[in-house]
């Protein structure tokens, strides 16, 4: 290899090995904020579809009673946490006169900033098509497979706990 | 011997020493920067994971092994893409490195990549085990259990059964046809290998920009064979409609074909150019042959010269008349465009005066300006000899020969009897140094030759063989 190509082909390679890093940085940053908003946003949904609940402890799976609520006779379900190498993924589902009314994720993959970023993307396509098959029968999530199966699983298990298919 | 009239293609005076430099320029200047377009092509792999946010993933030894995993496997196919483009034949890379690099740049990157696409597999298993906390062989289970992973697998087994057939001891076992088709493998395995980059890996995933540079890499890959390969050979070969004519039988074992087609002048080969030919006849079809032109092609005619060297060339000196032809080239760079240095030294031996034969007839010389040997073991093998001697007479060449076997128990390359009369490479070129050596024949034979260039100092770039056993 002549020197004016050993010189060119270190030169490239720096760039966009800077390049990218700064990217990253860049992303990294992004993505803390949006994690942090993200939690607050699934605390709150989980909050107004079932105001009785607040005392539930996220670990504990099992029907959570919501008799002590008057205004309507839906139930939630917290599903088992399904582990993923990107982290624990958890949903609760709330379920009105035997069907599948909504599905709030507990807990999602947050191991590195990116997963959070994935998670956020890809939890609501997953919550519109659970929601429109009625059940955990749907496909992964191009790019987030490892959150679609630990969601899809955890859903399985509330899904079982509710009695519904 | 000529049966008919060459067309002259080339300009009428000799290419002047400031063109042929300013050429010369220019191919470096293209070299280089291929070059370092490649290697920022595997430094920019590493680039996509560091965007994505990679360098925050080191915290832990899962997440550490895991990210290594990564980045082998994003080299790794990177690599493997740069190999498909380097076996395309892209036109840029066959003028700039000419096929013969090419294939050995080729063959170079294929351990690497293998080795990193092995180790792919294993740190990804390793590291999302660790971080799982569960054994490599459960999470291997695990991971066989994800969409498209079975896919992949199985790509990775086919790149294992092209890896191994490929090193060299096993690939003796096989005849080149065998291990061609097994090696077409490899496009399956890069296609099988696709889906599980896009779904598993999240660093693909839909609207990143990660996924677009990849797709396009995969684009430019995979389009270049299709293109170069496939696409532009089938074109041009109904356009130009090869036939045999007749087969001329030259010496034992020798034989010229002569070829009729249409507008075949518009090929646009240089003198000392391969084509890669296929005959299509119920015993030829299935292997084909690259072998330059022994004559510069009329508009209607063109002609090869092969001597019955692999399983399928000895069936070739029985070609029925009218059998058609198809062909992929015209390829290499043993050609006047090559040209650095004021004089031109041309050594052949055997069959390898083909493309110097083509070489000669298609460069305007100054008388002078070439000096030519050809070697020959015995009188039978001096091919085409009387045609190089008439061509060097006309382009005021001198022409020397050597016959007769080389001495026993001794590496060189010349006969006897020029070795016993002290005869050197630099006593038949006196201008060696101010000269384009031009070297074709046996592989051994030419690493003799060449070998005794460099001892005299010759820079590289004034070295120039041909390569015909790929």
């Amino acid at each position: 290899m002549r020197t004016r190509a050993v010189l060119g082909s270190i030169f490239g390679s720096v760039a966009v090995l800077v390049i990218g890093w700064q990217a990253g940085a860049a992303a990294a940053a992004a993505h803390s904020a949006s994690a942090s908003a993200a939690v607050t946003t699934s605390g709150t949904t989980s909050g107004t579809t079932t105001p009785s609940t607040s005392t539930g402890s996220t670990s504990s799976p099992g029907p959570t009673s919501s008799s002590a609520s008057k205004s309507s006779s839906s139930k939630t379900y917290t599903g088992a946490s399904a582990d993923t190498p990107f982290g624990t993924v958890q949903v609760r589902i709330t379920v009105a006169s035997g069907k599948l009314t909504d599905v709030t994720a507990v807990h999602l993959t947050d191991n590195g900033g990116r997963s959070v970023e994935i998670s956020n993307y890809a939890a609501p396509i997953l919550r519109t098509e659970v929601l429109a098959a009625q059940s955990a029968n749907v496909s992964s999530v191009g790019g987030a497979t490892y959150t679609s199966q630990g969601y899809l699983t955890s859903l399985q298990s509330a899904l079982d706990q509710a009695g519904l298919k | 011997m000529i049966a008919e009239s060459p067309m002259r293609t080339t300009s009428p005076r000799p290419t002047s020493p400031r063109t042929r430099a300013e050429r010369f320029r220019r191919r470096l200047r293209a070299a280089d920067l291929l070059l370092s377009a490649s290697w920022t092509s595997a430094a920019a792999a590493v680039a996509l994971y560091l965007a994505y946010g990679g360098a925050g993933l080191f915290n832990t030894v899962g997440d550490a092994v895991t990210s290594l995993g990564i980045i082998a496997g994003l080299i790794g196919t990177n690599l493997i893409l740069l190999m498909l483009v380097l076996a395309a034949r892209v036109p840029i890379i066959d003028r700039v490195f000419g096929h013969d690099r090419a294939m050995a740049a080729h063959r170079a990157l294929g351990k690497p990549a293998f080795y990193l696409i092995l180790a792919h597999a294993v740190l990804l298993i390793l590291g999302y085990g660790i971080t799982a906390g569960i054994n490599p062989v459960a999470e291997t289970i695990s991971i066989f259990g994800l969409p498209d992973m079975p896919l992949a697998f199985l790509g990775f087994g086919l790149l294992i059964v092209v890896i191994v057939t490929s090193i060299v001891v096993v690939r003796r076992r096989f005849k080149y046809e065998l291990w061609h088709v097994v090696h077409l493998l490899t496009y399956f395995a890069v296609i099988f290998a696709l889906p599980h980059q896009f779904s598993v890996g999240g660093m693909l995933a839909n609207g990143t920009f990660q996924r677009v540079y990849w797709i396009a890499l995969y684009v430019i890959a995979l389009g270049s064979i299709a293109t170069f390969r496939f696409a532009e050979p089938i074109v041009k070969s109904l356009q130009h409609g090869i036939r045999v004519t007749r087969v001329e039988q030259v010496a034992n074992g020798v034989a010229s074909i002569h070829l009729s087609g249409r507008n075949l002048s518009a090929l646009g080969s240089a003198g000392g150019q391969f084509f890669v030919w296929r005959f299509w006849s119920g015993k030829t079809w299935w292997h084909s042959h690259p072998i330059s032109l022994s004559a510069q092609p009329t508009d209607r005619t063109a002609r090869i010269t092969v001597r019955a060297l692999g399983n399928g060339s000895s069936s070739l000196s029985r070609l029925p008349k009218g059998t058609r032809v198809s062909f992929e080239g015209p390829y290499g760079l043993f050609t006047d465009a090559a040209r650095t240095a004021p004089k031109l030294a041309i050594v052949a031996a055997g069959i390898g005066v083909t493309p110097v034969r083509a070489l000669l007839e298609h460069s305007h010389l100054a008388s002078g300006e070439a000096t030519i040997l050809l070697r020959a073991s015995t009188e039978d093998e001096t091919y085409l000899w009387d045609e190089m001697e008439a061509l060097a007479t006309q382009q005021g060449a001198r022409f020397y020969t050597s016959v007769g076997r080389r001495p026993k128990g001794r590496d060189t390359w010349l006969s006897s009897r020029d070795v016993s009369r002290n005869v050197r490479l630099s006593s038949v070129f006196p201008d060696l140094a101010r000269s384009d050596l031009y070297v074709c024949g046996p592989q051994a034979w030419t690493d003799l030759v060449v070998g005794e260039a460099r001892a005299t100092g010759m820079p590289e770039h004034q070295i120039h063989t041909e390569r015909f056993d790929w």
